[in-house]
């Protein structure tokens, strides 16, 4: 662990890939940031920085990036980015354990599967959409007062509180090689789902009244873009910031579609 | 409530029985008959324990083409099973696009071979149809199957083909071995996912319980595919078809009791029986 | 009004617990609902809010505590600066709302029987706080935001997100005066708009950022508050800020460290020995001053937040016995079982784990107080209603009626502007003086659930439908903005970073000034100096520039124009602080040590003066009736450090 006197300052190097807008061509930009070892410096306070003084690396003036944040603590989802050639939280990367020596480089790119608003802002709304597609809600019948819900053991509790977490970042789906960038939302409903709201089909189906919908989910878990389009590559599981159990989810969602579909099969239903 | 349970569709969606279809496929029977196929092809080794390499096969493969209606058994079980397997297959693989490159994980190097070993195992099972049951004799490097001298002729079209230079050979034994060894990783891999796929290991334990199996499965199998590689490879042409000549004069013995064994002998040149 | 409206919409400003509430509230009513949020609602604040939700249950009854008793404490632990009434009715309405969270699917943690598991939090005697593991706000947030995206995918709710409230548009003046919709900004095209409503909710939140390091989120400017409150909202109590005891100093924020730590059984110490740099696994039990447990051995680790904030901030600013020196004390929890831990707190100690690089279960954590919530905010008003005590709920209070909120009551949480409502953390109306610890959520989705139910009332019943607005009115708002925003792009000049008038930069000495000046410790003379600082801070910002000309996601533009909101909503706090001559709740002037209650027990109401740019302030008496007040000092021993000690039994 860094002492608490060792605050010696180190000029990092910061390299962002820019673009002005949806169909402008990125760039490349390179900005010098000075770091205070032992302090928590991360990709935001770095991103802070350049904000405050958008000047590059070779002198030029530029415009202050554009990125999303929200909370800085790893539960909000909103601050994803490509740091390094790989998806993840952009607050939790820490300088001191990134770029430990004096000009290290750090790289950040937009995410890759989602659409460009401007520099590493993209346009998630794909994610949510498919929280539709999968009816992530559970139905209840009004407000008033009616009682405590359904009764769960510690057990089941735990195992929907994990799925629970999923801040919707997108995180899994970006390092997905089932899932594509898609710009035309016309294309969402067939196109592969990702992880997240499969897992969020296991999530409400293990409810006692989120699971009144079950059968819809299954549905749609079945048809084009279902769980059957993911690969098993299982790269989701890998970059969970919450390490939400993605692939075990995945399993438990083929399996359940399968029942269902045979079920239907014999049934009609 | 505007949502309720049955809105769902009655029929199961077609999507989803492709992609199971497309699973099942992969296993029965395309990956049943690989194992049948490479017990059978290992047989010229393990053979030599008791009748002899070539003996045996050729016993396994008499015994294959004794079964009736094997062209409808070979349509309908293997060509186009496999057909459908590749077509879909290929389909589903074009709808991936590997980033290795920037996630390089096991899983994820597994998900990118088995779309690569799909691609060059199809390639090498059409060839190796075309030139061995098909007769495409054609083809670069080919040479046919009689299923009289078999072990020989399979040796030979292993070997090269007719023609004997060291290019045919290598390029057709390098072939023959990378087809097969990608066939079993793409049959045990597939193995693999079709649990998770279908649902039968669902917990991170329970899937790698399950990869231990599927690999030694699959070293399992490519021992018996490596072993009917160096058989055939190393197989004695000459020596071979003297024993299928042998053998095949036995077996015309047995139908027509009056030619004398020597008779027989004499025919041991010629490619195609009198049938 | 004769015919009742249909077609009512309403706007709500915000999508954090309160926004989504009042969503799934006016939907299930059929009022058609705009829901703007700076953020995809999602990511909004609510989801830092860790430890739980207060509220009393069966068990806690039968224990001899109830609703009335979990009213008590709240307003005992604000300091007797709420109002009572409003406070009456949200802990009285609080179980059915965890009953309702319940239904929704949030997974609260259970007992082995299957039970709804309860803690301890601070500032109570009673186990009355559900959780659900250490992220409870995020977990309740994803519930409503469920419900409102079923309603979404239903037609009743229209997100607009990445879409920043720009100004209130109302009509008529003084007391006639109505809001009549908003004007909003889309922050990807720029796009300015005029969205016509029956009436506006605005539930966004606190104005953290205004301290610059704090516990809240990258948008909690409290701009919006502040755009309210310079078009005429009344500002009440803005010197009420809570300071957490226990965040994670960092360089982009400080992280919540939650109460709930403290909950479980967590214990805050520092070595005993001035300047004791061993490793803290090293320093034996009786060299470790456990500073709560031996000046409050009452309540322990679990004073109230204000309380364990400023002995924290005493130990380390006053008595130099900050660990190695510096600010920060140890909060342990290395001595519990490690698998309880994760289970009750993983969330938490995960975050400490990922951005301090320690693992808690193995070592103390090192935390210092942060700022961390707004009590103060927009003024709202209620309609109360007296009605005869319950015995379950009201157990031993010792009165025949007891006086709440009339539910439905078209004014509940409105703000001096017709029509304009404040939900949530941007009203002021139920922590008083400081908050107690899981009771954010429940006020933001009481409001949401109970004070939405107004809103439906209004719009159906008492509002002019906006089709009788005429439409020069929006076009207007609409040029006023536009105007507003050209003044800041012509300043703009790529690059520029010039620290007088760069608006990170301002904001970062802000943010610096008002943490020194009014925060844990306030100070008149300290004060002042802030205030002149202030007014330079602001005079530097009439000439700030922006280093970003472009009129596409122009994210330079958005936080420049909050910094001049802050500006202002800055002053508020600190003007209120200054005049607030007492010590009361978070709000602690050494040189005013004692609580006033003849010339403080009064909310402080700022008004916003048009002409001067400043604000002019009022008093009105609190509303009591149900509680007489007493003395809050939750049983404070000597604050000395023991010379021997043994461990306590948590």
């Amino acid at each position: 662990m860094t002492t608490a006197t060792d605050t010696r300052t180190r000029t990092i190097k910061i390299k962002i890939k820019r673009c002005d807008g949806p169909g402008k061509p990125a760039y490349w930009q390179t900005f010098s940031v000075p770091v205070k070892r032992g302090e928590g410096a991360n990709v935001i306070s770095c991103l802070q920085y350049i904000a405050a003084n958008p000047i590059t690396d070779g002198g030029v003036a530029t415009t202050p990036v554009a990125w999303k944040s929200g909370c800085l603590e790893e539960v909000c989802g909103a601050c994803t980015m490509v740091i390094n050639g790989k998806v993840r939280q952009s607050c939790s990367c820490l300088m001191d354990s990134a770029c430990p020596n004096e000009g290290d480089t750090l790289t950040l790119e937009p995410m890759r599967k989602f659409p460009v608003i401007r520099d590493l802002f993209v346009d998630r709304t794909r994610l949510f959409e498919s929280l539709k597609r999968v009816k992530a809600w559970v139905p209840i019948d009004n407000l008033w007062e009616q009682g405590a819900g359904p009764k769960e053991t510690p057990d089941e509790q735990q195992t929907r509180y994990k799925l629970s977490e999923c801040m919707s970042c997108g995180c899994c789906m970006d390092a997905c090689p089932q899932f594509h960038q898609i710009a035309d939302s016309a294309k969402w409903q067939t196109a592969f789902i990702g992880a997240a709201p499969i897992s969020q089909v296991r999530y409400f189906n293990l409810h006692k009244t989120g699971a009144t919908l079950k059968a819809d989910r299954l549905s749609e878990m079945a048809s084009q873009g279902g769980v059957s389009d993911c690969g098993n590559a299982q790269n989701c599981v890998k970059h969970c910031p919450k390490s939400i159990p993605l692939t075990e989810s995945i399993a438990a969602v083929g399996r359940a579609t399968t029942i269902h579909a045979i079920k239907q099969f014999f049934t009609g239903k | 409530m505007s949502e309720s349970a049955n809105t769902a569709q009655p029929a199961v969606p077609a999507p989803f029985l492709l992609r199971r279809l497309h699973s099942l496929a992969g296993i029965i029977p395309i990956g049943a008959f690989l194992c049948i196929h490479l017990t059978t092809n290992a047989s010229i080794v393990w053979g030599r324990l008791g009748h002899g390499g070539v003996e045996t096969f050729q016993h396994e493969v008499n015994f294959i083409h004794s079964t009736p209606f094997l062209l409808l058994i070979e349509v309908f079980g293997l060509w186009l099973p496999i057909g459908f397997h590749a077509v879909l297959g290929f389909y589903y693989a074009f709808t991936g696009s590997s980033n290795v490159a920037h996630y390089g994980y096991g899983a994820n190097w597994r998900y990118t071979l088995q779309r690569l070993t799909g691609y060059f195992g199809f390639i090498f099972i059409l060839y190796h149809v075309a030139t061995l049951r098909w007769g495409w004799t054609w083809l670069p490097f080919a040479s046919g199957f009689d299923a009289h001298t078999a072990a020989s002729s399979t040796a030979q079209a292993i070997q090269g083909g007719a023609d004997t230079s060291a290019l045919g050979g290598f390029l057709i034994g390098a072939l023959y071995l990378i087809g097969v060894l990608a066939l079993i990783y793409h049959l045990a891999n597939g193995l693999w996912t079709a649990a998770i796929t279908w649902g039968l290991t669902i917990s991170a334990g329970a899937q790698r319980r399950w990869g231990f199996v599927c690999s030694g499965a699959g070293l399992a199998l490519a021992a018996l595919g490596v072993m009917a590689f160096v058989g055939f490879v190393t197989l004695d042409l000459e020596a071979a078809r003297q024993t299928e000549s042998r053998l095949h004069s036995e077996i015309v013995n047995a139908d027509t009791p009056q030619i004398a064994p020597a008779v027989a002998e004499n025919n041991t040149t010629t490619n195609q029986s009198e049938r | 009004m004769a015919a009742e409206n249909k077609n009512a919409r309403v706007i709500v400003v915000g999508g954090g617990l309160a926004g989504l509430a009042a969503c799934v509230r006016l939907a299930e009513q059929g009022v058609s609902v705009d829901c703007f949020s700076i953020v995809p609602v999602k990511r909004s604040h609510s989801v830092c809010a860790q430890g739980g939700i207060n509220a009393t249950n069966e068990i806690a009854r039968q224990q001899g505590f109830s609703e009335w008793m979990h009213m008590d404490e709240t307003l005992f632990g604000g300091d007797f600066l709420a109002d009572q009434p409003p406070v009456y009715e949200m802990t009285h309405w609080a179980p059915r709302i965890i009953d309702l969270l319940d239904r929704m699917g949030v997974p609260f943690n259970r007992t082995p029987e299957g039970q709804r598991d309860l803690r301890l939090f601070g500032g109570s005697l009673f186990k009355r706080t559900h959780f659900s593991g250490a992220t409870t706000g995020q977990q309740l947030m994803y519930a409503l935001d469920e419900q409102v995206r079923r309603y979404e995918a239903e037609g009743k709710v229209a997100k607009y997100e990445s879409w920043e409230f720009l100004w209130p548009i109302t009509r008529g003046e003084g007391a006639e005066r109505r809001c009549v919709g908003i004007v909003a900004q889309d922050l990807r095209t720029m796009q300015i708009r005029a969205f016509p409503a029956e009436a506006v909710i605005m539930a966004t939140g606190g104005c953290g950022l205004i301290f610059g390091k704090s516990t809240n989120s990258v948008m909690c400017t409290g701009g919006a508050a502040a755009r309210c409150y310079q078009a005429g909202a009344w500002y009440a109590n803005g010197e009420m800020i809570q300071v957490h005891p226990t965040a994670i100093p960092g360089a982009d924020k400080c992280r919540l460290m939650s109460e709930s730590a403290r909950g479980e059984g967590g214990r805050v110490w520092v070595p005993a020995k001035k300047g004791d740099t061993r490793d803290p696994r090293q320093i034996p039990e009786n060299e470790r001053y456990y500073l709560l447990e031996e000046r409050y051995p009452k309540y322990g680790n679990l004073v109230p937040r204000d309380i364990a904030s400023r002995e924290i901030f005493s130990v380390c600013v006053d008595d130099h016995m900050g660990v190695d020196g510096r600010n920060q004390v140890y909060l342990d929890l290395s001595f519990k079982d490690r698998d309880e831990l994760d289970r009750k707190l993983g969330g938490i100690l995960e975050i400490y784990e990922k951005f301090a690089g320690e693992d808690p279960h193995d070592v103390p954590m090192k935390i210092f107080p942060a700022v961390h919530y707004t009590m103060g905010g927009l003024w709202t008003t209620f309609t109360p209603q007296e009605r005869p005590a319950d015995p379950r709920q009201d157990l031993n209070c010792g009165r025949d009626t007891v006086t709440g909120m009339k539910f439905g009551a078209a004014n509940t949480m409105m703000t001096n502007i017709t029509g304009l409502y404040a939900f949530g953390e941007c009203n002021f109306a139920y922590h008083g003086a400081t908050r107690l610890g899981a009771n954010a959520l429940l006020s933001c989705i009481f409001d949401g659930l109970f004070s939405g139910q107004g809103v439906v009332n209004y719009v159906r019943t008492e509002a002019e439908p906006v089709e009788n607005v005429h439409q020069s009115l929006y076009d207007e708002a609409v040029q006023q903005e536009h105007f507003k925003t050209q003044r800041l792009i012509e300043t703009a000049e790529a690059g520029h970073n010039d620290p007088a008038t760069n608006p990170y930069q301002i904001a970062l000495e802000m943010g610096d000034e008002m943490t020194a000046a009014c925060t844990v410790v306030k100070t008149g003379p300290r004060m002042e100096q802030a205030m002149t600082r202030l007014r330079e801070l602001q005079d530097r910002y009439q000439n700030v520039r922006l280093a970003d000309g472009g009129m596409w996601t122009n994210q330079n533009l958005s936080f420049t124009r909050a910094l001049g909101d802050m500006l202002i909503l800055a002053e508020a706090i600190l003007q209120g602080s200054i005049n607030r001559e007492e010590s009361r709740g978070s709000h602690y002037r050494p040189d005013f040590p004692d609580r006033d209650d003849q010339r403080f027990h009064k909310t402080t109401i700022a008004k916003f003066n048009a002409k001067t740019g400043r604000p002019d302030f009022d008093y009105r008496d609190v509303v009591t009736g149900l509680v007489k007040l007493r003395p809050r000092d939750y049983g404070k021993t000597s604050s000395e450090p023991k010379k021997s000690k043994e461990p306590a039994t948590v």
